[in-house]
């Protein structure tokens, strides 16, 4: 049987440490091939060696059952191997028609704008994409990006799609749209390889799935004859309970209310819109939107790093609207937030995690000095407790794997002993253990009568982790849900803005019955509103 | 198809950086011997003066210290206050410019200020040299928080702005410029009165200047200050992520001021010291301190120790070559800049062949 590819023996070394030890890997061609491992188990540096990004050391790489060597990203997409990566590889201030031409190499008649048109709305028509190619790439939602950038590399011809956890961003229902996409590309030939962390999702699509763990190559099995439960044993190298709990807790008063909140964001939009909401002690509140749907905005105003147009923030009944962010976590308010690329907020990655555990609270040391010894305490007693995997205390942050520098990020938020913990995609990019990890981390805090906040991106783990659901759409409420009477159905319609349940049976969303603050000032902030 | 590559080295050996900064001293230093022996000169006789900074077969030796270390201080504190703002991802080019206000505010104290004790005087010129070199910094630094106005073109131009006016002073004569040598005819910048001339401790014959004990003292002070205070850690949290000093409640603007006022005062403080020990300034007073301090600051890779030790040996360089070349009448100074130039190029190099290897691309055995 002749493979679309087949690799052998391969071998990437960084440093001391091996990213990839003797790899192989077999694709058939016109299947889905899952790749499934844990963070840092060599999956992207793999994927990166078929797309001509890195070399390996070792090993060879066979096409179409020819001995290929690629040392660049051209030399990959003449083989026709055409990568879509978890960051999007596009110019913003171009149209999506733009951006596929910018990247057609040898083809001359595909030059002129309108020729290129055809071409592209044909191979659209072809495969059910809903693209406008005259759309500009900074005004199109992530779901568009990611449906232009597997056009882009379908247009170049690609017959070995790759697709880098093409799923992390998307919404239930753009899921669906890509995966059926996905099983047409399968019938018309193409061979595709997909990295994800979700498991219901290798169920669903794939044809096979290769495991690795710490580089190293596990095995290879065949999807209809295993289960999400035979994957992760494979995949984690023991039994591992799947379940997430959610601890029942007693609830207490509103810790944290947040009443009519209208935050801009950087462009001077509007990302919060008169958002109501708040948190009791002993309550997990799941956040849950697409992507960019002034998340990030609603953290960064209650941490109070950026000034609010509108609106109440109170903790424990006293205003904390325009403290500086100091103070904000001298009360206990504690923000952690993870971007996409997992280093810009919160954490300095040149620094040791010593020096990373002391960022919010050095300012309490005595003297002018930096008590390193203290510091080195925390920073053991972190390491020890949540697992982390390092070398030394003082290895800087950058040279650890993702799920470590989050784990030393969670852990330095937790050991300040917050009473309100504001949690941004805790789990963003890790593998199912270290995820279940920060699940448990979160409700041993949940018991300690800690307000949480957990803005995430799996709905799954949210209806299953959270107390509470609260919905938002372009910043705007849609509802808050109780996980245990709702659907991920609905969820999904509400984050698109298709199901508005605030004001539904006469009772507003996101205001406490026994609030702190006094009837009439809701009325206040709403007549300041617009 | 490339059959080799680069490919970071695993570990950092300091032992093997060395070895590695040795072989390319050595080659530029074997460039440099086929040019002086094109020249008629003995390489190796020229080499042993420049390296034991021509104090070899010489009677008056301590002078030769003496002009060594009148070299090294004004270096080794500009580059240990330019690696404090490039700690912090500020990148002040502006060395010469702080330099130069710094020298001229020292003159205008050395000259109007009379009847002081010395060490009064000299204290109030350091004084008046950091604090005007501080308040230049701090300038920049508050337009940069401000208006995030760009710190590489306005150091840069502040350089060109104090060069000319250190020139304009030292060439016009008019009755009010204090700063000229009032018993000559053509403009030229007076000598300062006795009490503003830098004294030191008398070892037999040698003169060990104050400034180079001050200079000792912050070589440690800095080394402390950036490695235990909080204001060492906020600089390197700065420089290392804004965003996330930002995001863990540091003021950040006003550590950038503050940082580049200590900075530009370090170097004031540079200004003051070289001004009084010359005991008079002039468009050259900086002898290039505020460029060169860049490449010993890089050079050092940002770290106090190795900036110390960088600057000795980048003041080695420049004060043998100089004095070896005086010994010469077919090479002058310009000599001795052409071979500092080739040895810097190949320390970088040798840096750079330290970092990385390249590596051959081997296929698997089992294919």
């Amino acid at each position: 049987m002749e493979y679309a590819i087949e690799l052998k023996g391969i071998s990437k070394q960084f440093g001391p440490l091996f990213a990839n030890k003797n790899v192989s890997l077999q694709l058939k061609k016109g299947e889905i091939l899952a790749l499934l491992g844990e963070n840092g188990s060599g999956k992207t540096t793999l994927m990166n060696m078929l797309s001509g990004i890195y070399m390996p050391d070792s090993g060879s790489i066979f096409i179409d059952g020819k001995k290929v060597s690629i040392s660049s990203p051209e030399d990959s997409a003449k083989l026709g191997i055409g990568m879509v990566h978890q960051h999007f590889k596009l110019v913003e201030r171009f149209t999506a028609l733009d951006n596929i031409r910018i990247g057609l190499r040898d083809n001359k008649s595909l030059l002129l704008k309108k020729d290129t048109k055809d071409v592209v709305m044909k191979m659209a028509e072809k495969f059910g994409f809903d693209i406008d190619p005259d759309k500009l790439v900074s005004n199109m939602s992530v779901s568009e990006k990611q449906t232009l950038e597997i056009l882009k590399v379908l247009c170049y011809g690609a017959k070995i799609i790759i697709l880098d956890e093409p799923t992390a961003v998307l919404t239930v229902q753009e899921i669906d749209k890509l995966f059926k996409v996905l099983r047409k590309m399968k019938e018309e030939g193409h061979s595709i390889i997909i990295i994800t962390h979700k498991l219901n999702e290798v169920m669903d699509i794939s044809d096979r799935v290769t495991v690795l763990r710490h580089g190293e190559y596990i095995g290879t099995v065949v999807t209809s004859e295993s289960t999400e439960k035979s994957l992760t044993e494979l995949m984690v190298g023991r039994k591992i309970d799947l379940d997430i709990k959610c601890v029942p807790i007693e609830k207490t008063k509103p810790l944290l209310e947040i009443r009519g909140l209208t935050v801009k964001n950087d462009e001077g939009a509007i990302a919060v819109d008169h958002l109501d909401f708040y948190i009791r002690g002993g309550e997990m509140l799941g956040v849950a939107g697409i992507a960019g749907s002034g998340q990030k905005e609603l953290c960064e105003a209650i941490a109070g790093l950026r000034p609010i147009v509108d609106g109440k923030i109170i903790h424990k009944g006293d205003n904390i609207v325009g403290l500086p962010p100091a103070k904000i976590l001298e009360k206990g308010i504690s923000m952690s937030f993870i971007p996409e690329d997992r280093l810009g907020m919160g954490l300095a990655p040149s620094l040791s995690i010593t020096d990373n555990m002391i960022l919010k609270n050095y300012g309490e040391h005595k003297g002018p000095f930096i008590d390193r010894k203290l510091a080195r305490e925390e920073a053991k007693k972190v390491i020890e407790r949540f697992k982390v995997v390092t070398p030394s205390t003082e290895t800087p942050v950058r040279k650890l794997s993702g799920g470590n520098v989050q784990k030393v990020l969670l852990g330095r938020e937790i050991k300040s002993g917050p009473n309100v913990l504001i949690t941004a995609y805790p789990v963003r990019g890790l593998d199912i253990n270290s995820s279940y990890m920060i699940y448990d981390i979160l409700n041993e805090q949940k018991k300690k009568d800690v307000g949480i906040l957990f803005i995430g991106e799996d709905i799954d783990v949210m209806m299953a982790l959270c107390d509470k659901i609260m919905v938002i759409c372009h910043g705007r409420l849609m509802g808050v849900v109780n996980s245990n009477h709702t659907t991920k159905e609905e969820i999904g319609l509400m984050m698109t803005g298709a199901l508005d349940l605030v004001d539904r049976g006469g009772k507003t969303a996101g205001i406490a019955k026994d609030s702190e603050i006094a009837g009439n000032d809701k009325n206040e902030t709403e007549d300041t509103g617009l | 198809m490339k059959k080799y590559h680069l490919v970071r080295r695993s570990g950092q050996s300091l032992a093997r950086r060395l070895v590695y900064y040795l072989i390319g001293i050595l080659i530029s230093l074997g460039i440099g011997a086929v040019l002086l022996w094109s020249l008629g000169i003995n390489p190796f006789e020229f080499y042993g003066r420049m390296l034991s900074i021509g104090m070899i077969g010489n009677k008056y030796a301590y002078k030769n210290v003496e002009g060594f270390l009148k070299i090294l201080v004004p270096l080794l504190i500009t580059s240990l206050a330019l690696g404090l703002s490039f700690k912090m991802r500020f990148w002040n080019i502006g060395g010469e410019g702080e330099f130069l206000i710094g020298a001229i505010s020292a003159a205008v104290v050395a000259f109007t200020v009379t009847g002081l004790p010395r060490p009064l005087t000299i204290l109030l010129m350091c004084l008046a040299a950091m604090l005007s070199s501080g308040l230049l910094g701090l300038f920049v630094a508050f337009f940069k928080v401000k208006f995030n106005t760009n710190e590489t073109l306005v150091t840069l131009m502040i350089n060109y702005i104090m060069l000319y006016v250190i020139t304009y002073l030292g060439k016009t004569k008019e009755d009010w410029n204090f700063f000229l040598d009032p018993k000559s005819a053509r403009p030229i910048f007076g000598k300062f009165p006795e009490a503003a001339i830098m004294d030191g401790i008398k070892i037999g014959n040698f003169n060990l200047l104050w400034s180079v004990i001050i200079a000792v003292a912050l070589i440690v002070f800095i080394y402390v200050y950036l490695k235990y205070t909080k204001h060492g850690y906020e600089i390197s949290v700065v420089g290392d992520s804004s965003a996330t000093a930002k995001y863990a409640g540091m003021k950040v603007g006003r550590i950038v001021m503050r940082t580049m006022f200590i900075s530009s005062a370090m170097i004031g403080l540079a200004a003051g010291l070289t001004a009084s020990s010359s005991g008079t300034i002039s468009e050259t007073v900086t002898n290039n301190v505020g460029w060169t301090g860049i490449v010993v600051a890089w050079l050092g890779k940002l770290s106090v120790p190795a900036i110390a030790v960088t600057s000795v040996l980048i003041s080695i360089l420049q004060f043998g070559c100089k004095t070896a070349a005086t010994k010469y009448p077919s090479i002058d100074s310009n000599f001795a800049d052409l071979l500092q130039g080739i040895i810097l190029f190949s320390v970088l190099t040798a840096d750079f062949c330290a970092t990385f290897t390249l590596k051959k691309k081997e296929d698997a055995k089992n294919a």
